[in-house]
């Protein structure tokens, strides 16, 4: 043990060149491990419910009978509004709407109900987007209006489908629900009128951080213990449920709320519950590493994937419930599967807390929590700050390749005084900070310009915005290259086979700041960190290359179109070319998140990925000048 | 011996015939039953007794509670005022408040006394003395009202009764998480002089009582003084709640609203869809038909023979619906019509069980409900654990008048106002929302900010709403930080936040017309405040394993200070306890300490 160590302090090359890039290397080798590893079953958790108060499945559902007549009618009133204009255009869409949401309104107040609308109406990206929401409130029969949780039913699922089935439950619920007297909580009926923007219009408005286009509630209840979202867009029987749980910038419900719908769906009601469109989910090792990376490429992206997305920011927990496949499950089964979790969630004493908040669900019953899955990305984060250090070392008491060869064939007797004599040699250097801080700083501002462009660009622009970037990203580096080599600061004290210090100490800023935000993101959006990190990578190993010239042209050509490939603008276009997506649409949907949903993936991808992108690049193309 | 013993006795009972025969003292009871929209039902119970002020002072009790008559003169209460309330009015559907609003409270429980005092401090003395004694009168934590929950309202309240003293304190202090129960109801029934056995009082069970969708218990204690007479000290129960119909109807061993056959389902059979197994509901016109029995479990038993009337049972039980209304009652009871057509009243017979029915009936006419004057609603916005809003949202229905009005709220401490950020908006029915300043809205303001663990914030707004507009009032508040002990040891659903109290001041264009007037109280849901809490369980953990790590890097690092690394064969002779080693021990120690190096030496 002790001899290597010796080795090393009188060997600086290996200290502070080799060394730094064994260690990041090993960083991301054991992160990209460590995840594989999580499916394991030594490494993962059975769910369990922590919230003792919850007892999902604890109570007999009553929702049958009778209850399944008044559907059929309610279902054959609303369905005849809506005939002859299913394939219709945008204008009859309207005012479908609005006969649907009058007869909603006047179905709700039959039974009972205080109903109010909300008008709402966004404009992203050069669309608008409007609609009316209709709520109605049981109050609680001895409540005082201090706590509530929130039903919500969409006329169209978050896939565009018509969910008629969806919205007839939930009238048929709250005429149900009206006649109970145990309830503790008010209980909020919400029909909005898309996936999208309606929830979000809505709960923006129940907090009072709406914009003015958005109108205040003119009704309202407490503060909101939890919502359910109910998807139920075809005609024919289901088999199983889809428990969609992702948030907005990769926010999740907590866990209890997840296992309590599972547990109620398959242990009560005997429904399958799937997650992650995992249809057949063997739960072997591949199923559930498919799964997690399913769950993360989510978390990652931070849209939000149906109505129950936008509650989570404001500490509310959500879920989508969405009937797939075909089975002999009907609607009744649904609708008793929704009154035993509105049970449960009446149960709470208090807002959910006691289980997670942060992990990778890999089967209905099975998970990591944050403490097993961080190191992952932690380590990915790490290999970036250990570079940075290195470098800083390497430009303070490192200068270069100062002959690794006097001290290595060194006896051991002599090793310690040569090691301080080397150090000494070598001096401690003055380090020039002007360049490589505004350089870095800079380029960090600098990303604030693609993000401004592409939140407030019209649709259409998109596609040719996102290939011109694709062009600016090869040039700007180039461009910055070849400033950087010719009006640097001379230091001629530097051999001419090494890397001026500037270079070196750019590469540290930079990398500096992305482990360190890396790091930060990984507690908050650990799939996002982990992809960046990913991502940026190979920019550990990329520097000004010192070697001949015919081998560095080679060399940095080689490795710029790798870069370029691994750019922020070329990675959004394969991953759409891949998943058979338009560019267009994906950006628009980006911007939309922007302006609506407060979607901070954009930040992070232009303010924190690109410009290490272009540092990297900038300094591996600076080889060529 | 006996006759000594017999003597204080007849005494007491000479005394007591001779109050009785005074006019002063009197019992009166009475029962108000009125259907209100959505199959709900208004019964609103009243308990009244007088008893003279001179017997009142020496103790001579008849229908004067003892237990409560005692608490009042030892805490020197002139008048109180206690509610026990749950639920909230739905004041969209049921109109205005009954008895105006005077008889409720806040949610859980409020209490408000004059109270005879040198000074303050006195008066809080007893103050506390009172609550504490009433906590143990009405099971309820009353004794939870200490400082921080304890205001003295300037404008909001106004004694009711004749008060002679000068020195009187308001002192108002609030539980708005108070859950009441059955266990406060049999306190009150005991201050009662039929103690539920007899007359309308006999309908009180806890369990419908406590089913009902709002329900509200009130004592108010008053000294009277008629202009020609001595003084009276008059108690008044009252017990307001509005039952759900269907509800009270379920049968208490089948309670559950379990889906109907679907043969008795009442469908809209004009549909073009109707079938066997499809069914559009039509909701019912007819009026509900129901029962004293039904509704409350029991029937009226007889009359409360303290009654004092020369007819006793003489309209103690009125029904407000509309003469044509048919109306089956007990045998042996009467009923008297009103004019006005709208309400009848019954005489019922002094021992023989009461009982009203009423057939299920399609309504033509309706009793009209009042209009309430304004309707408030108060929220929190924001969201975060570390500052929020409050919105208050006023609406004055009235087309022509304007509505002022006292609006009083008490905050906890912990919850701290920004009262700089009070903004108001203005939303005509156009519908268009203005910014005005808040001098136009706000006429008066009366502010005693908050001091940490010792009291309460307390505001005070004389308001002003023009007619046929919302105003909405706004202001930002912080949340405090409680410290880890502060938090309650019960499951952490927030803290509650005491309903604001609205006081309105009579209707501007009718105020010339009103020689009297009671004024009208509203007050808005109590609400639930989030606050940064700890997850008390990690303390534990936390504690454990910092402990460890502690005990681990304390014990290396301190070993590392405290022990010098010598070479071994100088450990030799230090090791050894002679004279000789000792001296080379303490030679080695003196060479490190001028060789500076402290300890590393490998």
């Amino acid at each position: 043990m002790l001899v290597p160590t010796r080795n090393l302090r009188s060997n600086p090359h290996l200290l502070f060149v080799r060394l730094p890039y064994l260690l990041s290397f090993l960083c991301i080798v054991v992160g990209v491990i460590w995840l594989l590893l999580l499916p394991l079953n030594e490494y993962s958790r059975r769910t369990y419910i922590s919230e003792n108060a919850l007892l999902p499945g604890q109570v007999h559902a009553y929702f049958s009978g009778s209850e399944q007549n008044i559907f059929r009618g309610y279902k054959k009133e609303l369905g005849g509004l809506l005939v002859g204009g299913a394939g219709g255009n945008d204008g009859e869409d309207g005012s479908r709407g609005e006969r649907g949401n009058g007869k909603v309104q006047s179905i709700l107040r039959a039974a009972g109900l205080k109903v109010a609308t909300q008008n709402y109406e966004y404009t992203s990206a050069g669309i608008r987007h409007q609609g009316q929401n209709t709520y109605a409130i049981i109050n609680a029969p001895r409540g005082d209006a201090t706590e509530a949780i929130v039903l919500v039913a969409a006329w169209k699922t978050a896939d565009g489908e018509l969910n008629i089935n969806g919205i007839t439950l939930a009238l048929t619920l709250a005429r149900y629900f009206k006649r109970w007297s145990l309830w503790s909580k008010d209980i909020i009926f919400l029909i909005t009128p898309d996936s999208k923007s309606g929830a979000q219009a809505w709960i923006d408005a129940y907090h009072d951080m709406h914009p003015p286009s958005v109108q205040p509630l003119p009704l309202k209840s407490g503060a909101l213990q939890g919502a359910l979202v109910v998807e139920y867009p075809f005609d024919h029987r289901f088999e199983s449920l889809h428990v969609v749980y992702d948030g907005v910038n990769g926010q999740l419900p907590n866990l209890d709320l997840f296992n309590t719908a599972v547990s109620i769906a398959g242990g009560q009601m005997g429904i399958g519950a799937v997650l992650q469109e995992m249809w057949d989910h063997d739960d072997s090792y591949e199923a559930r590493l498919e799964t997690i990376l399913r769950g993360m490429v989510k978390q990652g992206f931070g849209y939000a994937t149906g109505a129950h997305s936008s509650f989570m920011p404001y500490h509310v927990d959500a879920i989508t419930l969405q009937t797939k496949g075909e089975g002999w499950q009907d609607e009744m089964a649904l609708g008793r599967t929704v009154e035993s979790l509105c049970r449960s969630l009446n149960n709470l004493l208090e807002h959910l807390h006691q289980s997670f908040f942060f992990y990778l669900l890999m089967q209905s019953n099975r998970f990591v929590s944050i403490g097993t899955y961080l190191p992952s990305a932690m380590l990915i984060a790490g290999n970036f700050t250990i570079m940075a250090i290195a470098l800083w070392m390497r430009t303070g008491y490192y200068a270069g390749s100062s002959s690794p060869s006097t001290s290595a064939g060194a006896p051991a007797e002599e090793k310690k005084e040569t090691t301080q004599k080397g150090s000494d040699a070598s001096g401690v250097m003055e380090r020039q900070l002007a360049l490589p801080l505004t350089f870095v700083v800079g380029l960090h501002l600098l990303g604030l310009l693609p993000l401004y462009i592409f939140n407030n660009l019209s649709h259409q622009y998109f596609s040719s915005a996102v290939y011109t970037c694709i062009i600016a990203d090869i040039l700007l580096p180039l461009t910055l290259a070849a400033l950087l080599t010719h009006h640097s600061p001379s230091t001629p004290s530097t051999p001419a086979n090494t890397i001026p210090q500037h270079y070196l100490l750019i590469k540290s800023f930079s990398f500096l700041l992305l482990g360190l935000f890396l790091s930060t993101l990984a507690t908050l959006n650990f799939s996002l960190s982990f992809m960046i990190g990913l991502l940026c990578a190979p920019l550990t190993f990329t520097n000004r290359t010192t070697s001949t010239s015919v081998l560095r042209y080679i060399f940095s050509t080689i490795g710029l179109v790798i870069l370029n490939v691994l750019s922020p603008p070329v990675v959004l276009v394969g991953g759409c070319w891949y998943a058979g997506v338009s560019v267009e649409s994906v950006l628009t949907q980006a911007a939309f998140g922007w302006d609506v949903w407060g979607m901070w993936t954009q930040v992070v991808v232009w303010c924190v990925w690109w410009p290490a992108w272009v540092t990297g690049c900038a300094l591996l193309g600076s080889s060529m000048f | 011996m006996t006759a000594l013993f017999l003597l204080p006795l007849l005494l007491l009972m000479a005394l007591s015939t001779l109050t009785s025969a005074a006019p002063d003292s009197d019992y009166h009871e009475g029962l108000v039953l009125q259907p209100l929209p959505q199959s709900s039902l208004l019964a609103s119970f009243n308990f009244r007794s007088n008893t003279s002020q001179v017997s009142f002072e020496q103790r001579h009790f008849r229908y004067f509670p003892r237990a409560l008559g005692q608490i009042l003169q030892h805490a020197n209460t002139k008048e109180l005022h206690l509610r026990f309330t749950t639920g909230r009015w739905d004041a969209e559907s049921w109109g205005s408040r009954p008895w105006n609003g005077s008889k409720e409270g806040n949610t859980g429980v409020e209490l408000w006394a004059w109270i005879d005092a040198p000074d303050d401090d006195g008066a809080f003395a007893k103050w506390i003395t009172l609550t504490q004694s009433l906590s143990g009168l009405f099971c309820a934590s009353m004794n939870f009202i200490d400082s921080t929950r304890t205001t003295r309202p300037i404008a909001s309240f106004e004694p009711a009764g004749d008060h002679s003293s000068s020195q009187l304190h308001l002192l108002h202090g609030t539980l708005p998480g108070e859950v009441v129960c059955t266990e406060n109801l049999t306190p009150f029934l005991k201050l009662l002089p039929c103690k539920g056995k007899a007359g309308v009082s006999s309908l009180f069970d806890g369990h419908k009582l406590f089913d009902a969708s709002w329900q509200s218990m009130a004592i108010d204690v008053r000294p009277v003084c008629p202009e020609s007479g001595e003084c009276l000290v008059q108690i008044e129960q009252t017990v307001d709640m509005v039952l759900d119909i269907d509800r009270s109807k379920r049968p208490r061993d089948n309670p559950i609203p379990r889906p109907v056959p679907a043969e008795q389902l009442v469908c809209d059979t004009s549909k073009p869809y109707n079938a066997d197994d499809t069914c559009y509901p039509l909701e019912k016109t007819a009026e509900k038909g129901w029962s004293l029995q039904e509704i409350f479990g029991r029937t009226i038993s007889g009359v409360c023979p303290l009654t004092e009337d020369e007819n006793p049972g003489k309209e103690t039980v009125c029904l407000r619906v509309p003469h044509e209304r048919g109306v089956i009652i007990s045998p042996g009871a009467s009923e008297t019509r009103n004019p006005d057509g709208l309400s009848r009243c019954f005489n019922l017979e002094p021992s023989s069980p009461f009982d009203l029915i009423i057939p299920e009936q399609e309504a033509l006419t309706h009793v009209p409900l009042d209009e309430p004057a304004l309707s408030a609603e108060r929220t929190i916005v924001g969201h975060g654990q570390e500052r929020g809003g409050m919105r208050i949202i006023f609406d004055n229905p009235s087309s022509s008048s304007t509505v002022d009005f006292i609006y009083f709220e008490t905050l906890p401490w912990f919850l701290r106002p920004y009262v700089h950020t009070l903004h108001v908006t203005i939303i005509g029915r156009d519908g268009i929302r203005r910014s005005v300043p808040v001098s136009q809205i706000v006429k008066e303001t009366f502010y005693r900010p908050a001091i940490d663990r010792e009291r309460g914030t307390q505001l005070e707004l004389a308001l002003s709403v023009p007619a046929a507009s919302t105003v909405t009032l706004t202001y930002d508040f912080e949340k405090a930080v409680l410290r880890y002990t502060e938090y309650p040891p019960d499951a952490n659903r927030g803290f509650n936040v005491a309903p604001a109290v609205i006081k309105l001041l009579g209707l501007r264009d009718q105020a010339q017309s009103y020689e009297y007037y009671s004024p009208v109280y509203i007050r808005t849901t109590s609400l639930l405040l989030p606050l940064p809490t700890p997850d008390f369980s990690m303390p534990y953990n936390v504690i454990i394993l910092t402990s460890t790590v502690i005990a681990l890097a304390f014990g290396s690092i301190f070993n590392l200070l405290v022990r010098r690394f010598v070479a071994a064969d100088e450990a030799a002779a230090l090791t050894a306890q002679t004279f000789k080693g000792k001296i080379v021990g303490k030679v080695v120690a003196l060479r490190d300490r001028i060789k500076g190096k402290g300890s590393k030496v490998e």
